[in-house]
């Protein structure tokens, strides 16, 4: 133990952890470690047996990583899990949809976030697995260089907008009002570059692009439709209520699994088209009923007090659902909803089972039933799961971020 | 029973002994399920008039006001505001909604917008003013509720008193006739009643109609034309402050008055 100073009658006497706080940093770890880590027998056993597992773990890890696994059916495989079919002279389209992408995610963290110590470690170990990943065969330089401008425009958008003042006034307005609009039009803009003005057939659109293609229009299509949905669950007419949790119901009621099959074999009469647009269709009305949910109990966790201040300054019903119910039923929905986003993100894996349509897990498929790699299973799907996991943290990552500093106008 | 003594005031101020009824309610009904909340009531204020309403709670009081801009719907009985009668037509609802502002107990401000366009929202949505007259407007009248400072800040960083304020501000933008009060200090801290009470009372004298639900007695006795005591629906009595102080006739005015005072 270590001695507290006397206390000097003479000078005012600091609180103990200010006293504490002042004293050299080995003396203070010293502390924090018998504090934290030893301070009974209990303590001490528990520590010892944590430390124990998790460095076997860690070693476990370590020699997969290192020594045992075989990366080559990932990095000869590159082009197969990342595209698939998707043209191969086309690339720029990907990247560029990906540049883009990341500009939007640092001017997002800009505008209602900023970049922690963390958040830069999460870079840079995300860039090295990226660059690890790249760097082989024969584009590799140019694919890196890729993803180096798309990272470069990250911290472009997050330079340009943490700069700009954050009180409230016009210019904050337009700035909010500028990122909202691009994040609304990202996804059209993604795929018309994608597919348009001769890019890739719908079809074509194969391996993890598929994925990043599947997700974001599960979930914006799913909003779209969400929205309506409540407040035509919570509506006073029955027949506009029944409606809508007969839908909710029924479309929960039910696997996904079970719905894309619907679409692989039903839907093909009834509207028919690419498979990839059944495909969404099912991904965008399932996710709606899940989100409708949602949405209902931020409705009723609303004040009545809200809506009765709208109406007696004169706004409309609609004015009123529009200006003042919506926008905070909307805030308040936030965690949910993201939680329903990273989950239908991984159950992207499930479109697997519509045979023509190749995402990354089934591609990874493909790539262990070539002969020289039958044994690396193990590999492929770490990776798969290593991926997966990843754009499921940024997700889970910024909306915690933006929900913070949502968090100003909350009651 | 209910005998609706209507003294006729003494010292009724010249501009409302002139003035025109401005709200007409008779003979008016509301029930919740089971529970008669307002029981053939018929209660006209002229314009101009302090009304301040008394009573127990569930005595029927703020239903009363909250008919006048139909945020409860009268199941019976007639209620015209300045000539526009109260009835399904959007348009008369409407109409009537933007000549009469409410200020509530709980202030129901909009957390998710700064104190500006909580102001702002209703004279350009609703009457389609340019945001920069809306902007001014709301400029002047955060400066007669006393926090001028306040513009860009959010609901939730000021004091109780602050958005009580800010809630006035918001009912005055609509530029109203009348201004409804549904308990406006009863969720503040004492510290904080005064600088609200301020407020009124200067609206008061402006030559706002006001109807005011209050348990302040001081603003009560020094402000209102007249009080009304409200008890299971009905309108127990009426008459002048100093009537109402220093000479209650019916035994249930003169209970309540025993308990608060």
């Amino acid at each position: 133990m270590v001695d507290m100073p006397a206390p000097n009658p003479q000078r005012i006497v600091l609180p103990p952890h200010r006293e504490r706080a002042r004293r050299p940093r080995i003396v203070r770890l010293r502390e924090w470690v018998k504090r934290n880590l030893f301070h009974s027998r209990m303590g001490t056993l528990l520590t010892v047996v944590t430390a124990a597992v998790g460095a076997l773990l860690l070693y476990g890890i370590i020699y997969f990583v290192f020594v045992d696994a075989n990366w080559r059916v990932i990095t000869d495989n590159r082009w197969l899990l990342f595209a698939g079919g998707y043209p191969m002279d086309q690339e720029w389209r990907l990247w560029f949809s990906v540049s883009f992408v990341f500009l939007l995610i640092g001017m997002t963290y800009g505008t209602w976030a900023s970049l922690g110590r963390r958040d830069h470690v999460f870079i840079v170990l995300v860039s090295g697995f990226a660059i690890l990943l790249l760097a082989h065969g024969g584009a590799a330089l140019w694919s890196t260089l890729w993803y180096l401008i798309a990272i470069g425009l990250l911290y472009v958008g997050y330079a340009i907008t943490i700069r700009m003042p954050r009180e409230a006034g016009p210019r904050r307005t337009l700035q909010q009002r500028i990122v909202t609009g691009l994040l609304i039009a990202a996804l059209p803009i993604v795929l018309i570059v994608l597919l348009a003005f001769g890019g890739a057939r719908p079809r074509e659109l194969d391996g993890f692009v598929l994925n990043l293609v599947l997700a974001p229009v599960g979930i914006a299509g799913g909003l779209v439709l969400a929205i309506p949905l409540a407040l035509g669950r919570a509506s006073r007419m029955k027949a506009i209520s029944w409606t809508c949790t007969t839908y909710i119901e029924v479309v929960r009621g039910a696997p996904l699994l079970g719905w894309l099959f619907v679409a692989l074999f039903i839907l093909d009469d009834v509207i028919g088209g690419e498979l990839i647009v059944r495909a969404m269709v099912v991904l965008a009305v399932f996710t709606a009923a899940y989100m409708a949910e949602y949405i209902r109990g931020a409705l009723q966790a609303l004040p009545h007090g809200q809506g009765e201040a709208a109406h007696a300054i004169g706004l409309s019903q609609l004015q009123s659902t529009q200006l003042i119910v919506m926008p905070q039923a909307l805030r308040i929905s936030i965690p949910p909803m993201v939680g329903q986003a990273i989950s239908i993100w991984k159950d992207t894996t499930l479109v697997t089972v519509i045979l023509p349509l190749r995402e990354l897990k089934g591609n990874a498929d493909s790539a262990i039933a070539q002969f020289e790699f039958t044994p690396d299973r193990i590999e492929a799907y770490v990776f798969v799961a290593v991926v997966f996991w990843v754009v499921a943290f940024i997700m889970s990552r910024i909306s915690q971020r933006v929900e913070g500093s949502l968090g100003i106008g909350e009651r | 029973m209910s005998s609706e003594t209507t003294t006729p005031a003494p010292a009724v101020r010249e501009e409302i002994a002139q003035a025109d009824d401005i709200i007409i309610t008779e003979n008016v009904d509301k029930w919740f399920g089971d529970f008669q909340a307002l029981d053939d009531i018929s209660l006209n204020v002229r314009e101009h008039e302090i009304v301040v309403v008394l009573g127990p709670s569930g005595s029927g009081k703020s239903t009363f006001i909250r008919c006048l801009n139909r945020l409860e719907e009268h199941d019976a009985g007639k209620i015209v505001i300045d000539g526009i009668e109260m009835n399904d037509d959007v348009r008369n609802l409407n109409a009537i909604r933007s000549e009469v502002g409410m200020v509530f107990q709980q202030f129901n401000l909009f957390p998710h917008l700064s104190v500006m366009n909580n102001i702002t929202l209703g004279p350009r949505k609703v009457r389609r003013m340019p945001k920069l007259d809306a902007d001014a407007l709301a400029t002047q009248l955060l400066e007669r509720v006393g926090i001028p400072e306040q513009a860009d800040k959010y609901p939730a960083q000021l004091s109780g008193g602050q958005q009580q304020r800010v809630a006035i501000a918001r009912a005055l933008a609509m530029q109203p006739k009348i201004m409804l009060f549904d308990e406006p200090t009863s969720a503040l801290d004492p510290e904080m009643i005064k600088e609200v009470l301020d407020v009124m009372q200067e609206l008061a004298r402006s030559g706002m109609t006001m109807i005011v639900v209050t348990h302040e007695m001081g603003f009560a006795r020094e402000v209102a034309d007249r009080l009304v005591f409200f008890d299971e629906g009905n309108v127990v009595e009426q008459g002048t402050p100093q009537h109402f102080f220093e000479n209650p006739q019916e035994e249930r005015t003169k209970l309540f008055l025993s308990q608060i005072l």
